[in-house]
């Protein structure tokens, strides 16, 4: 009895590891429209709506936890918020001190002129799930292919880029951050700084890494990056240009010591995203 | 654990509410710089109250359905949650519960184990980004916070499940038979 309780056990263990194994290797030998995916998507459209009346009911409790949280931190963070606004009191003296002669209006005038984000539209979305691994960053939001959505869309917050639509359903899409392992966006340093490639570092939510700096500049920390745009219609990019990414934090030296690294800190707070927009359409 | 229908119901819909609750409500909301994932410490209660072999099938079943509503590549997340599921189902084959704090404790160690097999499994499929040793704090957290969710959640789901399990199974208490007028017979 209890030898056939334990081949039974056995068989099953098996059959569920070799069904995972088959699993794992029929989703990266098949196409993005094989029947795994197609399954995959389907389950995504049944479990959208759901998730999403899960997260707005559940939004008055998270509030709560993210408040207590966010009071332990912010204690932390008050410091630094002291010096940060007496280093900024003193660059806005400076700056206006430049905006009364002038140059700085003359550069806003150019930037605003160029305004790269002008033919695109913005589809406002929730946020409605997320995933719970380091490894894979993304989150599904409630609007779809029915709104406007494609796959490779940007996607922005109030603050900077988030990510881009990895993939979308009828209602929902999801989205891969700027923090997960497959992304990566081609960046340039404002005010005439080199062109690079941002890219995750697995295992730290708030810190990307600018690789594959072209030329021997120097990114000093504390520059701004934002997306390059590069409008080569061999290899177009998937972002627009000028979309703000993050700050330089500090330099480090790439693998064999060939390249420079930066480690940037995201504008967006990947980990506390409750309404994201969409750029849709675009120049044709 | 006797599975009649209504148990094999009352497992499935723990499972898919558990997987409900961590995507629209605990991975939003970032604790201790990670988030707590309640869905491994479903399925170690589940092994630990039924045993391995449903430990393990609802581990799969779990995480079939994560990466299925997340799109990521399905069996990496099974993997992992059957894992932990089947090991807790061992334990609870082999030795007694002796005491309250063996389930978190065991909780907080399996939830570790679960995490480190999605890592290496990840690290198995190829890593397009360089890996942090931050991912070890990550799977640390993951841990501390699996111990602490399984002190409300392992009684949960032996409440919901108290039917079914033999060992906790009450003895009926005969009354004493009475006489007429109330008086013990």
């Amino acid at each position: 009895m209890y030898r056939r309780q334990v081949r039974r056990r056995r068989a099953v263990l098996v059959l569920l590891v070799v069904a995972c194994l088959v699993l794992i290797s029929s989703h990266f030998s098949e196409g993005e429209g094989g029947p795994l995916h197609s399954a995959q998507n389907g389950v995504g459209s049944i479990l959208a709506p759901l998730q999403d009346g899960a997260s707005r009911a559940l939004k008055p409790f998270r509030d709560l936890v993210n408040w207590v949280d966010e009071t332990f931190q912010a204690q932390g963070e008050n410091e630094q918020l002291r010096e940060d606004v007496r280093d900024l009191r003193a660059e806005l003296t400076a700056t206006e001190e430049q905006l009364a002669e002038g140059k700085e209006r003359g550069k806003i005038a150019r930037i605003a002129a160029r305004d790269p984000l002008a033919p695109y539209s913005a589809a406002d979305a929730r946020v409605i799930g997320r995933s719970a691994t380091t490894w894979n960053q993304t989150m599904t939001i409630n609007q779809g292919r029915a709104d406007g959505l494609e796959v490779d869309d940007a996607v922005i917050s109030g603050d900077g880029l988030v990510g881009r639509v990895s993939s979308v359903n009828g209602g929902s899409a999801r989205v891969a951050l700027l923090t997960d392992q497959g992304s990566s966006v081609t960046a340039r340093v404002l005010d005439g700084g080199p062109i690079g490639v941002v890219g995750a570092e697995v295992g730290a939510a708030d810190d990307l890494i600018f690789d594959l700096i072209q030329g021997d500049a120097e990114v000093k920390p504390g520059a701004t990056l934002v997306t390059a745009g590069i409008n080569d219609p061999k290899l177009p990019s998937r972002y627009p240009a000028g979309i703000p990414i993050g700050e330089a934090r500090e330099s480090a030296a790439g693998e064999q010591e060939l390249s420079q690294q930066v480690h940037v800190k995201p504008f967006a707070d990947m980990t506390n995203l409750d309404f994201v927009s969409v750029l849709t359409g675009g120049p044709s | 654990m006797i599975f009649t229908p209504r148990i094999i119901v009352t497992v499935i819909l723990i499972v898919f509410f558990s997987v409900l609750l961590q995507l629209a409500f605990f991975s939003q909301m970032p604790l201790l710089g990670s988030v707590a994932n309640v869905v491994p410490v479903t399925i170690i209660a589940l092994g630990l109250l039924g045993g391995a072999v449903p430990g393990a099938v609802s581990g799969f079943c779990a995480g079939l359905l994560i990466d299925s509503a997340l799109g990521i590549t399905p069996g990496v997340s099974s993997l992992s949650l059957m894992s932990a599921g089947y090991l807790a189902g061992r334990w609870r084959e082999g030795y007694d519960i002796v005491s309250s704090l063996v389930p978190p404790l065991l909780t907080g160690a399996l939830t570790a184990v679960a995490a480190a097999t999605y890592a290496a499994i990840q690290l198995m499929l190829g890593v397009d980004a360089p890996v942090s040793l931050l991912v070890l704090r990550e799977i640390a957290i993951q841990a501390l916070l699996g111990m602490l969710l399984a002190i409300p959640t392992y009684p949960l789901i032996k409440r919901m499940l108290r039917s079914a399990l033999v060992d906790d199974a009450r003895p009926v208490r005969r009354k004493a038979p009475r006489g007429i007028l109330g008086m013990a017979g």
